[in-house]
């Protein structure tokens, strides 16, 4: 897995890509904790190049979410394929989370 | 088809006696499996071998094109975390509440954060239908709660197999169809390999994709469901239309083996 983190049209994007697994996921959470920290918000998370989540990999941003909405952050998930929104759709978590087609769309909610 | 497990002419033994003669069989990957056979004839041990818990006497085991058989203990832990196993039992630490159950595989395999553990655990009860019950011990639970809890902790490393053994034993009919559609649904969503060791015959049709029958330790059919119901295999046809075996002593015999001669 790979993550960076970009300025992209005045707005924080972290950008995912690779497989987000158990052994990825603590790399994962430390960054976005870090974000969450400094009340970085709104967040995206640009999750294009992600070939597959695991439960630890979706626990982690419902973690990220629980923290940005104990100070009124928003955090934004953009850009997530099929196969990857099928696992967030099971767990429900796409009626929890904020989901925009692209990093465009989630850039102008 | 895509095999993610191959056994190539296994043999084992319980002292002296043979349990399963040279046995040959594949299982498809991300499809449910199972292993349909009466009581007493190796599926159980086929299953202990499937996992690497037995050494058989011959024959390989490659799961995902690795022999398992000849792998030394570390290699076989890699393959293991892998793997999710329900025990009949469900095989829950009576001391520990489900949440404390559930997470000791990650706690003890992965560098998750305990906070994320938490969350991981909560989402694996809900999948089996335990939300809110993480505080409590198994000795509250009923027997299919029990069973729930237990696939809840198998499934806590996401394996890529789960392996069932007789996972309707000691449930009623209507438990046992909710453990069956929970099997249905981890197969559809998380493409996982399943393997389902059974008597069942309800069971069998409800959740298999392919079919392994043993008999008297060697494999009688392997295909799909509906090869399995127009096979014209008598013993076949004996298991599902659950017809008893025909008695094999005659008087005599029997009067010469309970006398002792």
């Amino acid at each position: 897995m790979k993550i960076e983190v970009i300025d992209y049209k005045g707005k924080k994007v972290m950008e995912v890509s690779g497989e987000i697994d158990m052994h990825a996921s603590p790399s994962l959470r430390k960054e976005l904790m870090s974000l969450v920290s400094k009340k970085t918000t709104p967040l995206l998370v640009d999750l294009k190049g992600v070939s597959y989540i695991d439960s630890s990999g979706i626990a982690t941003f419902v973690e990220g979410l629980k923290g940005m909405m104990a100070f009124g952050g928003k955090l934004k998930l953009a850009s997530i394929p099929a196969g990857v929104m099928e696992i967030f759709n099971f767990s429900k978590l796409d009626k929890v989370f904020e989901i925009y087609g692209d990093l465009d769309d989630a850039v102008n909610s | 088809m895509d095999k993610a497990i191959d056994v190539k002419d296994l043999v084992t033994h319980y002292g002296e006696r043979e349990i399963l003669k040279k046995i040959s069989f594949s299982i498809p990957r991300g499809k449910t499996t199972v292993i349909l056979g009466g009581s007493g004839c190796g599926k159980s041990t086929l299953l202990k071998h499937l996992i690497g818990l037995l050494k058989p006497t011959r024959g390989n085991i490659l799961i995902n094109r690795k022999d398992i058989v000849s792998m030394n203990e570390d290699a076989l832990n890699d393959i293991r975390k892998r793997m999710g196993i329900l025990f009949q039992g469900a095989a829950l630490l009576n001391s520990m509440t489900l949440m404390d159950n559930v997470a000791l595989p990650l706690r003890e395999h992965t560098e998750l954060e305990d906070s994320t553990i938490q969350i991981m655990v909560r989402m694996k009860l809900d999948l089996v239908g335990l939300s809110g019950f993480e505080g409590f011990y198994p000795s509250q639970l009923s027997g299919g709660m029990k069973k729930r809890a237990g696939l809840a902790r198998a499934m806590a490393l996401d394996p890529e197999f789960l392996f069932f053994d007789e996972p309707s034993a000691g449930l009623d009919p209507v438990t046992a169809a909710g453990l069956d559609e929970l099997i249905l649904k981890l197969r559809n969503v998380f493409k996982m390999t399943i393997v389902v060791v059974t008597h069942e015959l309800p069971s069998v049709f409800m959740i298999a994709d392919y079919v392994i029958m043993l008999d008297l330790g060697e494999v009688i059919f392997s295909g799909t469901l509906d090869e399995l119901r127009v096979s014209g295999n008598p013993r076949i046809k004996m298991f599902l239309d659950r017809r008893p075996e025909a008695e094999t002593y005659s008087p005599e015999d029997y009067f010469r083996f309970i006398a002792g001669d």
